[in-house]
């Protein structure tokens, strides 16, 4: 909201400059934006009067005007629309300064005739940015009269934040209140006092309340004969410094009020009123309105509608209708100043997409007791500027009154909240600046004005007064806390080793949205029943490529790779560890877990000068895993052979923790890396990680690891092709073999020096005993079991002869 | 050396003797290598070296002349002997270096191995303000990101038509039994905040907790927005809290986070389920209060949201507000990083540029 610095002193008085207010604002809880400063600089510009209007010899497009200028008559050359004799307008005499214009106004010849000074728009004079018009000055002025002294140039205005507890804010008057309160000054409401000089209001028009739940009060003022003029410049200059446009008096009147009281309210052309009635009501399924935007809406039956005995004349709280707009041609004027239901008109906007001025004050609640008061402002307002008369009386109608409510506030809970004692008087005297009704010493009654919904209990007050003697007067100071447990837990510590592992290893985190496109899934061929089918749709996304919250990673990496394969980073090493979310499976409950997704592709390290390039391949995939969860302390970590539809067949591998799958690894299908606009060798591998907050706490228990050397005997055998080397290496673990400390393949060979259909593995054995050195005899007995025991198994042959191993083999 | 003095002495006047001694000297002064002092080392030293030969030629000299040339060929072999050694000693020391030398390496040539991969910028920034507060004696809990509408909003004080609601658009998902209680209505969480009720609900004070995570609106994305982001929430409940305590923590927190010389102001607003609350700001780090175009012209930047918990928050998790106070922040982890490394685009942190997310360190 906007506000200008001008117009707040008629109600409150401050020395300040606008960047001091506008910090004490902030720092009460008005957050102030922007400050504008407004100075525009003007010398040599006096009110003049248009007494005559000739046309222009040379083109009809331009008017010669004669206008008084308090001393004499002058000719001036001017072509705006709205010229007319009689009217009061701004004149830069020859040798007038404005800002925005290089040099001094001369006399000019426009088209042969010679112009005696310049009339001036809105525009320049810095007031609107109408710049098609010559300004029409009204009110009390004589021709001659310096324009400063009917305008003030020089404002500042600060652009407010307001929150949605302070409807009261959305008014001049309310931010003034605020002033008063923080620099402990008086403040001065405008005033609202005339005469009645028209008929009875009853005799003008009657009001129908039916839905009282949506309009509690209703006030309605009359004013007949208007003169619709331009409003004074002083009134445009306020309404459009803060945002508005002026349009006429009566129109200007009523925003200048909703600007100043933050009452909205209506004026309607008592003339377009059928049947001389006003009824609050909602509408009626296929009823229509064209609102003052131009724009015809369709109402549904939850909209609340101001209404004649034959249409819709107004949205109430929203906005006008066209059909009863005051125009020129208005004569007489009903005021409408009502309190509507705020939760009605929010629904309304929310519904219909618009906010107006009137409806974002209404949906935050106005203030119940203030329409009678703003009607009146109102018709004082439009007798003073547009010589209306007054009807007499108003028409209120208030079925659900304001009650005012009491509220216990205890001295000594205050310093409990704030922590700081605040001397009562001080307390009192802020309440009472904000417009409450005090009552009692130390512990006081409190009741809060109308305008202030939002101060309801104890609490609220406390913060009041906080805000107003200054939240930094509060002293710092630490909780108690202490003897509570506190710290991360150890799933917490095992989930970010894990990840730093990764990290060590080389590979970059990435986080990605957490939406997903269902075809994604079909992209990766993910077969209907399957578990990552159980998307949980969203009802609202923004887009199709958020319809969803994911069942997988992969998605989002495989795209965070396409980013950088396209910038010409081919090398990547990524992982992400997010939630995943499925439908749990009949029910609609959500159920979310935290995974990991690891991507490689490219090579393994980049080009260097002394090592050779090497693409990643599964064994890479597989090797991080591993050392990732060894570190963590992860014990049967296992890959199987596994068929994912969207990996290679015979490169993809379940990963399994005990008997538990968590995951899978593997190369993606060169088609499905294709769909994403990616190339070369890919590997992903995505496991779910929610299991580690399953892991038992276990504290290692130190091994000892021996101080005697052991023997180490390499083997080499053949086997069947399609035998796992997984197997054979489990197969030597569990063989029983004594004092068998180590098992590590080195070698896997297939071709021309074996067999069709066989492959050598070469194992290095050690054997070691932590209480003597065993000799290598002991260790060849050892040997010939695990030989036996592949033999049994797999048939295996051994190659060759294992060092040292003699006949007895 | 006074050997030499000596032998000089000795041969003065003496031509066969000064030559004797000169050819010994030049020959070892010769030397280059350990071959010639070796061979060097035969002649003068040898069986039928120089010095040998002076003692087989006394006999041919007269008695009174002997002596001195028994000196002279005493003095000519610890004189040679020891020059020689320190020849050999030279030569030895020039191979050794020489050796050394071709050893060298060029240090500026690259390290061998790859290089570490690096946590994403915004969960080192987590990390970091994650830190700060464990050593203030917090712990860390996480919440759901798929939320009931009774958490996120009605237990934070934010009843189904509080105008709060509409600064903030949800996500929610469809389902196909009609909800009948707007209560139950499923939702991606807007905020961290729910994360209080939930601790709350089941565990009694002192509650001092910290709780990093996801949260969700329904932003159209560019620069400064973002359908997904990240917060950092935190709260403490417990006997005698007060908003002073909350000035006083977060107050740590900022100097810790932004540097001890910056400024904290609390500046008075609005959450449905704080009451007082606070926005707090920390000094401009471009100009320090003075106002520029980073902070547009205030002179502080704003961090984060705080106040003291509503006492209708906790008449929802059973909690006496007479017995129990407490205070509740929250943080844009986002805006945080974006204030404290200059980004100036939002979704630089999805868009995962690795080349991006490496320049970060901790
Ligand atoms: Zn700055």
């Amino acid at each position: 909201m906007k506000v200008s610095i001008e117009w707040l002193r008629d109600y409150v008085n401050f020395d300040l400059e606008p960047k001091k207010i506008a910090e004490i604002l902030s720092m009460s809880g008005t957050s102030v934006e922007r400050i504008i400063e407004q100075n525009v600089g003007v010398s040599g510009v006096v009110v003049a009067r248009v007494v005559h209007l000739f046309p222009h010899p040379n083109t009809s497009n331009l008017k010669v005007a004669k206008v008084d200028d308090g001393e004499r008559l002058r000719e001036i050359v001017c072509g705006a629309p709205n010229l007319r004799e009689g009217m009061l307008t701004a004149l830069a005499l020859p040798g007038a300064r404005i800002q925005g214009f290089g040099s001094p106004i001369e006399c000019a010849s426009i088209r042969g005739v010679k112009s005696d000074g310049m009339l001036l728009s809105p525009s320049e004079l810095g007031l609107s940015e109408d710049a098609s018009t010559i300004a029409e000055i009204a009110g009390k002025v004589s021709p001659g009269e310096r324009i400063e002294n009917v305008v003030p140039f020089k404002d500042a205005i600060l652009e407010l934040e307001i929150t949605p507890n302070r409807p009261d804010c959305m008014a001049i008057v309310g931010i003034a209140r605020e002033i008063s309160a923080l620099l402990d000054v008086d403040l001065k409401m405008p005033v609202a006092t005339f005469e009645e000089t028209g008929p009875d209001i009853n005799n003008l028009i009657a009001i129908e309340i039916q839905d009282k739940q949506g309009c509690p009060r209703y006030t309605a003022r009359a004013v007949t004969d208007v003169r619709i003029l331009p409003s004074p410049l002083w009134m445009q200059r306020r309404i459009s410094a803060c945002g508005l446009r002026p349009i006429n008096n009566v129109v200007d009147i009523t925003n200048y009020i909703l600007l100043e009281l933050g009452q909205p309210l209506h004026a309607f052309d008592l003339q377009l009123i059928s049947g001389r009635k006003i009824i609050v009501r909602k509408a009626r399924y296929g009823e229509t309105i064209t609102t003052l935007d131009g724009i015809e809406r369709q109402l549904d039956s939850q909209t609340l509608l101001i209404a004649d005995i034959e249409k819709p004349i107004a949205m109430a709280g929203v906005m006008g209708g066209e059909n009863t707009e005051v125009t020129a041609a208005t004569r007489n004027v009903v005021i409408e100043s009502a309190h509507f239901d705020a939760t009605s008109i929010f629904l309304t906007s929310k519904r219909l997409g618009i906010r107006t001025e009137a409806s974002s004050r209404f949906e935050r609640g106005t203030d119940p007791e203030g329409t009678a008061y703003a009607a009146r402002r109102a018709a004082s307002l439009m007798k003073q500027l547009a010589q209306g008369d007054i009807a007499k009386g108003e028409i209120d109608i208030y079925s659900r009154p304001w009650q005012e409510r009491e509220i216990k506030l205890r001295g000594k809970k205050i310093s409990v909240v704030l922590g700081i004692d605040i001397p009562a008087e001080k307390t009192r005297r802020v309440l009472e600046r904000l417009g409450a009704r005090v009552e009692g010493n130390d512990d006081l009654m409190v009741a809060a004005p109308s305008y202030r919904g939002d101060l309801e209990r104890e609490i609220d007050l406390i913060e009041e007064i906080a805000r107003i003697y200054g939240y930094d007067k509060i002293e710092d100071t630490l909780p108690p806390g202490g003897g509570i447990a506190s710290g991360i837990t150890r799933t917490q510590i095992l989930t970010e080793t894990l990840l730093d592992t990764l990290v060590a290893q080389g590979l970059t985190e990435v986080i990605t949205y957490s939406f997903m496109r269902v075809s994604d899934l079909d992209i990766m061929r993910v077969p209907p029943e399957h578990v990552l089918r159980r998307i949980p749709v969203l009802l609202n996304p923004l887009s199709e490529a958020g319809e969803a919250v994911r069942t997988t990673l992969l998605p989002g990496i495989l795209r965070v790779a396409q980013i950088n394969q396209s910038r010409g980073i081919r090398s990547l090493a990524l992982f992400e560890k997010g939630r995943v979310f499925y439908l749990d499976g009949e029910s609609s409950v959500i159920n979310e877990k935290d995974s990991l997704c690891i991507f490689l592709s490219g090579n393994v390290a980049p080009p260097s000068w002394i090592e050779e390039d090497r693409q990643c391949d599964f064994f890479d995939m597989k090797g991080l895993i591993e050392n990732s969860f060894e570190f963590i302390g992860v014990r049967d970590l296992r890959f199987e052979k596994g068929s994912f539809p969207w990996l290679l067949e015979g490169r993809s591998a379940s990963v399994l923790v005990g008997s538990r799958e968590i995951g899978y690894a593997g190369q993606i299908l060169p088609e499905i890396g294709e769909s994403f606009d990616l190339d070369g060798e890919i590997y992903v591998a995505e496991m779910l990680i929610d299991w580690l907050a399953d892991m038992p706490g276990e504290t290692v228990q130190y091994r000892d690891v021996g101080r005697f050397p052991g023997v180490k005997l390499d083997i080499a055998i053949l086997i069947d092709k399609s035998i796992e080397a997984g197997r054979v290496l489990s197969a030597i673990l569990d063989s029983g073999a004594k004092h068998l400390r180590n098992v590590r393949l080195f070698d896997v060979y297939e071709g021309e020096r074996i067999p069709e259909g066989k492959k050598s593995l070469a194992f290095s054995l050690e054997f070691a005993s932590v209480r003597r050195t065993l000799t290598e005899d002991e260790a060849f007995l050892e040997v010939k079991k695990i030989i036996r025991v592949l033999q049994e198994k797999f048939g295996a042959v051994l190659r060759g002869k294992t060092p040292g191993a003699g006949e007895n083999l | 050396m006074k050997e030499i003095e000596r032998l000089k002495d000795i041969s003065k006047g003496r031509d066969d003797l000064e030559q004797l001694l000169n050819n010994t000297l030049d020959i070892i002064k010769a030397c280059e290598d350990l071959e010639s002092v070796t061979k060097a080392r035969i002649s003068i030293l040898g069986k039928k070296g120089t010095v040998a030969g002076i003692f087989k030629k006394i006999p041919e000299f007269p008695y009174k002349d002997r002596p001195l040339l028994g000196e002279f060929g005493n003095l000519l072999k610890k004189v040679a002997e020891q020059e020689l050694d320190s020849k050999e000693k030279q030569i030895r020391a020039a191979i050794r270096e020489k050796k050394l030398a071709g050893l060298a390496i060029d240090v500026t040539l690259p390290g061998r191995g790859k290089p570490l991969g690096r946590r994403h910028i915004l969960n080192m920034t987590i990390r970091e303000i994650v830190s700060i507060f464990l050593s203030l004696g917090y712990r860390v809990i996480h919440g759901p990101e798929v939320e009931l509408d009774y958490y996120n909003f009605e237990a934070l004080n934010t009843p189904t038509y509080h105008p709060a609601r509409s600064l903030q658009d949800t996500f929610y998902f469809k389902r196909d039994d009609p909800v009948k209680d707007s209560r139950d209505d499923v939702l991606l969480r807007t905020h961290t905040s729910p994360v209080q009720v939930r601790v709350m609900e089941s565990t009694k004070p002192p509650l001092y907790v910290i709780s990093p995570g996801k949260a969700y609106r329904r932003d159209e994305i560019d620069a400064t927005h973002s359908a997904v982001f990240h917060q950092v929430e935190g709260f403490a409940v417990d006997r005698g809290i007060t908003m002073g305590d909350l000035k006083g923590t977060l107050e740590v927190f900022a100097k810790k986070l932004f540097g001890e010389e910056k400024s904290v102001r609390f500046r008075p607003h609005f959450f449905p389920f704080t009451e007082p609350s606070a926005e707090v700001d920390v000094s401009c780090f471009a100009c320090d209060t003075a106002g520029c175009s980073l902070c547009k012209g205030v002179g502080w930047l704003e961090i984060m949201g705080c106040g003291m918990i509503d006492p209708n928050v906790f008449s929802y998790v059973g909690y006496d507000p007479e017995e129990y106070q407490g205070f509740a922040f929250g943080m844009g982890v986002e805006r945080i990083a974006m204030m404290k490394h200059g980004i100036d685009d939002m979704r630089l942190f999805y868009e995962n540029d690795v080349r991006f997310l490496r320049q970060f360190h901790v």
